[in-house]
């Protein structure tokens, strides 16, 4: 198990949690980061930061210290 | 109560309420457009900054079924953090300023993304009105190869309605309209879920039988329920009192037992039914190649290609948004200057006068001259937005953004503020976030917007040297230069402060979704368009209006009747003394001509009109020279007519100046020039005399008015502008007319750096103050703008003015 700003861009994982029961991390899982989805990690923008991933049909823009709330399951 | 009754009786003038509610990007918009066409209008959501767009439709023929449709902003779920976004939930479920609920909801889901669009479908039929469930972009989800069953889907939600619907292209809206039509006299929302657990459903019970109130909606009490100082809480404790404060945080406790935490207890249920529903009605998913957006975010992505894409966008949009709007701007300013004139001709000078020409169709005038950038600037905003890029380019420069407090959402405000402050601060409406917002809105007017250039323009002209290094940089460019660095540079420290201090933001995000590209719709991108101009000038113009009034009565009022009078005998002086030597010319003229063959008669005629048509000085001895080398003999006439031509000329000029001077004596005996005079020690450490003092004051309706007021005062007339070489020679040659240092000049060096440091920094635009009241709906904010740029322009305009003087330029 790791966290999302922890992968590499490119890589491919299942999400598996959140560290926290904060508004952030409920905002994430409305947006599509339901535990057991698959999620693709896309890109880095400029700099590192933010990121895009990608869960089910949709892509989606975080901040690294956003993704350091969900708990991924990565694949090789 | 049998609203269906009461409706027939009335079905001439009842109006139905519906609300639209859906995720982002879902097509929402699109849809309502499709519906209600031009029929809307825009207004705020009470006590917030969210914008509140309605819309009007009616269904059946001869006797139509009314309806209001409410568009609800987007959101992904009815939960609420901010009073901005609680606008949902009360939109959906009460009484948003009408005090009504909605009869029926329009629930919009991307067709693409069903699962997600279930869980807000889900939290909405909570509040147990009948809803109508559009599945939008239906085409888009067919492309992809996903199949959905309607039926299924119908029935696994209780039998509500189901629309396919391409909003962009108005396919199935007309049986979204009938079906709502159907559906708004149904008594309640047939499908009244079970989905939570038993401890929350007995703690809502609770809730509703022991402080029961039948105005909430379940779905209210679920608000209550999970978001955690939320605004509904706060309501509901302050209503009920404490005893309904420590039931509900015994249930809550209760609640957390289970699930350890309420977010789980109620994320948990929908997203597990969501993915059921989804998974019985998908047929096919749908493959998952990579789409074009994928393909094109590649490169549109890509740490330097995508930067380099985006910075060539900016450079288009901002030469177009400069050099497209330019004519429109000088077609306005024309219009209004003839219209100026025309009145002028027709009425006889008085206060109505000026009141109509400098005061109302001056103030008019400079409304409207906003209008062509805001409409450019909102033509590609929309086209930006619309497409999908928006969010793109927000990615793209958060990082860049983010040190100084900013985010990647303020960038295209902020940029737009280069042209203008307003447009820029009403482009804030992208950012969600409300504290990001306010800085953004509060740092957009220090960019250097196009009206602060004709102020640079005069005062480099006149008073930075011409030099160059290196043969390419020359000074002036490089004054100019700084000023717009030090615009930004003070909009970096500011938003820096303020994002730690005033609008500490706790733990700002960027949580975004990247929608697909699309081709803008024309039709929902000009609604956008218009909605917004008309929000401008309907907001902002009264309230510009009204203080461009004010001001001109601060600078034409007192007038001095023995002024007036004194110029009047002036003139008369002026006039009588013209009279009496153009006809003693005109005699001397006759006598030379008496004798005088045809041939020679004509040749003269000849050189009086050709003399009547010159216009400067310099062309007059100019043609008496070349004439008289061509006919010697007739010197004499050549000589009359020159004369008499510079005589008039002399007369037009003195006359002219008197003119002036008495515009410029009434400006100085005006309650302006009196505060000026008044309130000039405080300006004295800038450098300042009188006259700059008042014409800074004067310039706070828009700052290139300082241009026109300093024309009048140093007796130029009003149409000084910033081209005008004799401005600059007047601005040039003006001396202290008392005091230590009467005799020398106003403006050295330091002193022309302290006015553009000023002006750099200083708010003077009305319009900007009334749209940042208008967007943050508070005075404070637009005062507290204002405010502090005035400070800050007085302390960098003092210290640079010391440091200067002090060196002795």
């Amino acid at each position: 198990m790791t966290y999302l700003d922890k992968m590499m861009p490119g890589q491919c994982g299942k999400v598996l949690g959140f560290t926290d029961d904060s508004p952030v991390a409920r905002r994430l899982l409305e947006l599509g980061l339901v535990p057991g989805k698959q999620i693709a990690y896309l890109r880095n923008a400029p700099f590192h930061d933010p990121m895009e991933v990608q869960v089910g049909p949709s892509c989606l823009s975080l901040r690294r210290s956003e993704a350091a709330l969900v708990a991924v399951e990565p694949e090789d | 109560m049998s609203r269906g009754v009461a409706a027939d009786a009335t079905s001439l003038t009842y109006t139905y309420q519906v609300a639209i509610c859906g995720n982002p990007n879902s097509g929402k918009t699109s849809i309502f457009n499709a519906i209600t066409g031009l029929n809307q209008r825009v207004a705020n959501y009470p006590g917030v900054t969210v914008e509140k767009v309605t819309g009007r439709f009616s269904v059946g023929g001869k006797n139509p079924q009314r309806f209001t449709l409410v568009d609800v902003p987007g959101t992904y779920s009815l939960a609420a953090f901010s009073p901005d976004e609680s606008i949902a939930i009360s939109a959906l479920s009460c009484c948003v300023d009408s005090q009504k609920r909605p009869e029926a909801i329009i629930c919009v889901i991307d067709a693409t993304n069903i699962e997600r669009g279930l869980y807000l479908l889900l939290q909405v039929l909570e509040i147990g009105r009948p809803v109508i469930v559009a599945l939008n972009m239906i085409d888009l989800a067919e492309k992809r190869g996903i199949r959905i069953d309607f039926e299924k889907f119908s029935h696994a939600i209780g039998g509500l309605p189901v629309v396919p619907v391409v909003g962009n292209r108005g396919k199935g809206i007309r049986q979204l309209k009938e079906e709502t039509a159907k559906l708004v006299d149904a008594p309640s929302g047939a499908f009244l879920n079970r989905l939570y657990d038993e401890v929350t459903e007995t703690l809502l019970a609770k809730l509703q039988t022991r402080f029961g109130n039948n105005h909430l909606t379940r779905a209210e009490y679920l608000r209550i329920i999970f978001d955690v100082g939320g605004p509904a809480e706060k309501r509901f404790v302050q209503e009920k009192g404490d005893e309904a404060r420590t039931v509900l945080l015994q249930g809550r406790a209760a609640i957390k037992d289970v699930w350890y935490s309420l977010s789980a207890a109620e994320t948990t249920p929908l997203t597990g039914k969501a993915a059921e529903i989804s998974r019985l009605v998908l047929k096919t998913e749908g493959s998952h190649e990579e789409t074009t957006s994928e393909k094109a975010d590649r490169y549109l992505l890509h740490p330097v290609l995508g930067l380099i894409v985006l910075a060539v966008t900016m450079i288009v949009m901002f030469q177009s948004i400069f050099s497209w709007a330019q004519p429109f701007m000088e077609l306005i300013d024309t219009l209004f200057g003839g219209l100026a004139y025309w009145v002028e001709t027709m009425m006889a000078e008085g206060p109505l006068r000026s009141l109509i020409t400098d005061g109302i169709i001056g103030g008019v005038g400079s409304v409207l001259i906003f209008i062509p950038q805001i409409a450019i600037l909102f033509i590609f905003i929309a086209i930006l937005e619309d497409s999908g890029y928006m969010s793109r380019a927000a990615f793209l420069v958060d990082r860049m953004l983010r040190w100084c407090g900013l985010s990647g959402k303020s960038f295209i405000p902020m940029l737009s503020s280069f042209a203008c402050a307003v447009p820029g601060i009403m482009a804030t409406r992208t950012i969600e976030d409300r504290k990001l917002r306010f800085i953004t809105i509060m740092v957009a007017p220090l960019m250097t917007c196009s009206a602060r250039l004709p102020v640079y323009a005069i005062m480099i002209a006149a008073f930075i040297p011409y030099k160059s290094y290196l043969g390419v940089l020359n000074l002036q460019g490089i004054v100019l230069t700084m000023l717009y660095l030090l615009g930004i540079v003070v909009a970096v420290a500011v938003s820096f402060i303020l994002s730690r201090t005033m609008l500490k933001t706790k733990r700002s995000t960027f949580l975004m979704e990247m929608p697909s590209y699309k081709l803008p719709m024309v039709k929902s991108t000009l609604i956008k368009v218009l909605n917004r101009i008309k929000a401008f000038v309907v907001r902002a113009g009264s309230i510009i209006l009204a203080i461009t009034i004010i001001i001109w009565a601060l600078s034409y009022y007192p007038r001095s009747q023995e002024v007036r009078a004194e110029f009047g005998k002036q003139l008369s002086a002026l006039e009588a003394e013209y009279t009496a030597e153009k006809s003693s010319y005109k005699a001397r003229l006759t006598e030379l001509l008496k004798d005088q063959s045809v041939e020679a008669t004509r040749i003269a005629g000849g050189i009086f009109k050709a003399f009547a048509q010159v216009t400067e000085k310099t062309n007059l001895e100019e043609l008496r020279t070349r004439l008289t080398a061509e006919n010697p003999a007739q010197k004499e006439i050549i000589q009359t007519s020159f004369e008499l031509r510079s005589q008039e000329m002399q007369y037009d000029e003195a006359k002219t100046q008197l003119v002036n001077r008495q515009a410029g004596q009434h400006l100085r005996d005006s309650y302006f020039g009196r505060i000026g005079r008044t309130v000039e020690p405080v300006f004295r450490p800038l450098g300042w005399d009188w006259k700059i003092t008042m014409a800074t004051l004067a310039s706070f309706p828009a700052r290139e008015v300082i241009i026109a007021t300093l024309g009048t005062i140093y007796n130029l007339g009003r149409d000084a502008d910033a081209e005008s070489a004799t401005l600059v020679n007047k601005l040039r040659q003006a001396k202290w007319e008392v005091g230590p240092k009467a005799g020398k000049p106003v403006f050295t060096l330091a002193v022309a750096l302290s006015v553009m440091i000023f002006f750099a920094l200083s708010c003077q635009c009305v319009a900007t103050v009334v749209t940042i009241k208008q967007e943050t709906t508070s005075w404070y904010y637009a005062l507290f703008a204002y405010g502090y740029m005035t400070i800050l322009a007085y302390l960098l305009a003092l210290v640079t003015y010391q440091l200067f003087a002090g060196m002795g330029v």
